[in-house]
């Protein structure tokens, strides 16, 4: 029987490499209107695991959508479930206008009504696109690529969204714009998976934090935990 | 004076036909990077189909002949490509040489070895009078229809939902499917488009010299690749200025070297490549090198 609850379910998730794991066996939970963060070191499963949710590598366990399970099918039959990747590195079309990648965005959308509003959202949201709609995207700085790489995925209208090192890269105002909007983001009632590698900041914006280690997940952090010298180094190096 | 405008003519004319050839391969590989050799046997059977329906009218058998470029690249998708989508793009090459090989056995045993004649489009082969200097009038209608070609592709490309989303695949694959774009749809549609393009070269090229035997696509095919090597494979705007390029050039040699030395035009566009691939292997006009999809 699927419950049909918001959000996102991921139970006993393994993805690996030809035969070498990388996931190993993940649990986790993100509800509407929560924001649930993923850290741990380099190399240690985080983008394994938002891939394997999102169907683009070869996994095993569930995943439901919604309360859907979405075993066996490809990225583009998943992201219609109503969920939406941003992927570590922003990957926007560098070549193509922001608008276009914007329209691109709406490929993955189910309904085909609110089009203009999505687009007025993205800008109230983003005005710095609105701006600099006709622009190319690979002229864009590296916060205002991060923005539309965010932007494109909310054109899809997903209950759930995905962000893959959404800070990588970016000045520290760069990173309170793309936090002040995942929080307007997850206000909405979205519900909100943060992959990262700024552990303190991920664990005060987070409702839970997950530590990532091998593939395992060893902890569990709340956000008064993100003063907290010994759990974070309990985090990476335990 | 004279014989200089007509033979620019006839160079941007030859240059215009194998740019959109080396278009039409440039649109599959940009999508699964595949540099699909049999694109000649689409030619082919495009020509075959003007030679054979060409007394029912034009308007009967120019259609036909892009539905059966159409129908024959989607085949070759479904059939042999999209069982190789992990393939690497030098594996996708040979397959794409087996295929080319294999369909021209078939055109031999079909149609046999002889080339096969019909007057397709012979109200072009006549020159027309443009303020005394005489031009072909094939080539004039050469230009006038890979223009528009090329301008309606642009457009869809630029404005279309479709189009665009075949842009993002090219791009980035992985990311254009994370975002809900369907793999298959945009390849078909790329080889679709491949497809028409294939149809119009056909056409050109059958008009040029009215016969069309089993390996007729196989030097167009050579010269285009040539060419989008040499602008830049992974690159629309570089597969279409590279094909043009060695049209134009090939053109060129053919009218103002002497008649010995024209006969080797082949050899000396073949020279200038080697050189290209000596000094600037990643093409003429791309700055960076594209990554293999994986
Ligand atoms: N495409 C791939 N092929 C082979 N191994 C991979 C691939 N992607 C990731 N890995 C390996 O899987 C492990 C987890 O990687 P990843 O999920 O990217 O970690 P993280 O995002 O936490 O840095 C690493 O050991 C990495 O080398
Ligand atoms: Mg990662």
């Amino acid at each position: 029987m699927p419950t049909h609850e918001i959000g996102l379910q991921v139970e006993n998730l393994c993805v690996s490499y030809q035969g070498v794991p990388a996931v190993r066996g993940v649990d986790l939970e993100v509800k509407a209107g929560e924001a649930i963060g993923l850290i741990g070191p380099n190399g240690a499963g985080k983008s394994s695991t938002l891939l394997g949710i999102m169907g683009a590598t070869a996994r095993t366990g569930t995943v439901r959508i919604n309360g859907i399970d979405v075993a066996g099918l490809p990225p583009e039959k998943v992201v219609r479930q109503g969920v939406a990747l941003v992927p570590e590195g922003r990957h926007i079309f560098s070549e193509l206008s922001v608008l276009n990648n914007l329209k691109l965005g709406l490929v993955g959308r189910r309904e085909k009504t609110g089009i203009p509003e999505a687009f007025a959202e993205v800008f109230t949201l983003f005005p710095i696109l609105e701006e600099f709609q006709g622009r190319k995207a690979g002229l864009l700085s590296g916060g205002q690529q991060q923005q539309l790489a965010i932007a494109r995925s909310l054109m899809a209208n997903p209950d759930i969204i995905l962000l893959d090192e959404p800070s990588l890269g970016l000045s520290p105002t760069a990173v309170d714009t793309v936090f002040e909007a995942l929080d307007v983001v997850r206000k909405a009632g979205k519900a909100v998976l943060i992959v990262e590698q700024r552990a303190e900041f991920t664990i005060a914006f987070s409702d839970k934090t997950f530590v990532l280690h091998d593939g395992l997940i060893t902890l569990t952090l709340g956000p008064s935990d993100a003063n907290n010298v010994d759990v974070l180094t309990e985090a990476y190096f335990g | 004076m004279n014989q200089f405008i007509q033979s620019l003519v006839d160079a941007i004319s030859g240059g215009a036909i194998l740019g959109l050839a080396a278009l039409s391969i440039g649109l599959v590989f940009g999508v699964i990077r595949l540099a699909n050799f049999a694109q000649g046997e689409i030619i082919t059977a495009a020509a075959y189909t003007l030679i054979f329906t060409w007394q029912l009218g034009w308007f009967i058998s120019i259609p036909l002949s892009i539905v059966v470029a159409v129908a024959l690249s989607l085949l070759m998708e479904f059939t042999v490509f999209s069982r190789m989508r992990t393939a690497t793009p030098a594996t996708l090459l040979i397959a794409s040489f087996g295929l080319s090989f294999l369909l021209q056995r078939v055109y031999e045993m079909l149609f046999t070895n002889t080339v096969q004649t019909a007057p397709v489009g012979s109200a072009l082969a006549q020159s027309i009078d443009v303020g005394g200097v005489r031009i072909q009038m094939l080539s004039v209608v050469t230009i006038i229809l890979a223009g528009s070609l090329l301008y309606g592709l642009t457009l869809f490309l630029a404005k279309s939902s479709l189009g665009l989303q075949l842009q993002a695949a090219a791009a980035d694959f992985q990311t254009a499917r994370l975002i809900g774009i369907s793999a298959s749809r945009v390849i078909g549609l790329s080889f679709a488009l491949s497809g028409v393009l294939a149809a119009a070269v056909a056409f050109v090229s059958t008009v040029q010299t009215g016969a069309v035997g089993p390996s007729f696509g196989v030097p167009i095919v050579i010269l285009a690749l040539v060419g989008a090597v040499i602008g830049g494979i992974d690159k629309l705007s570089g597969a279409l200025a590279g094909g043009f390029l060695v049209g134009f050039a090939t053109s060129m040699l053919a009218s103002w070297l002497p008649q010995d030395f024209s006969n080797f035009r082949d050899a000396y566009v073949f020279g200038l490549v080697i050189l290209v691939l000596l000094f600037r292997p990643s093409g003429l006009l791309i700055r960076g090198r594209g990554v293999a999809r994986t």
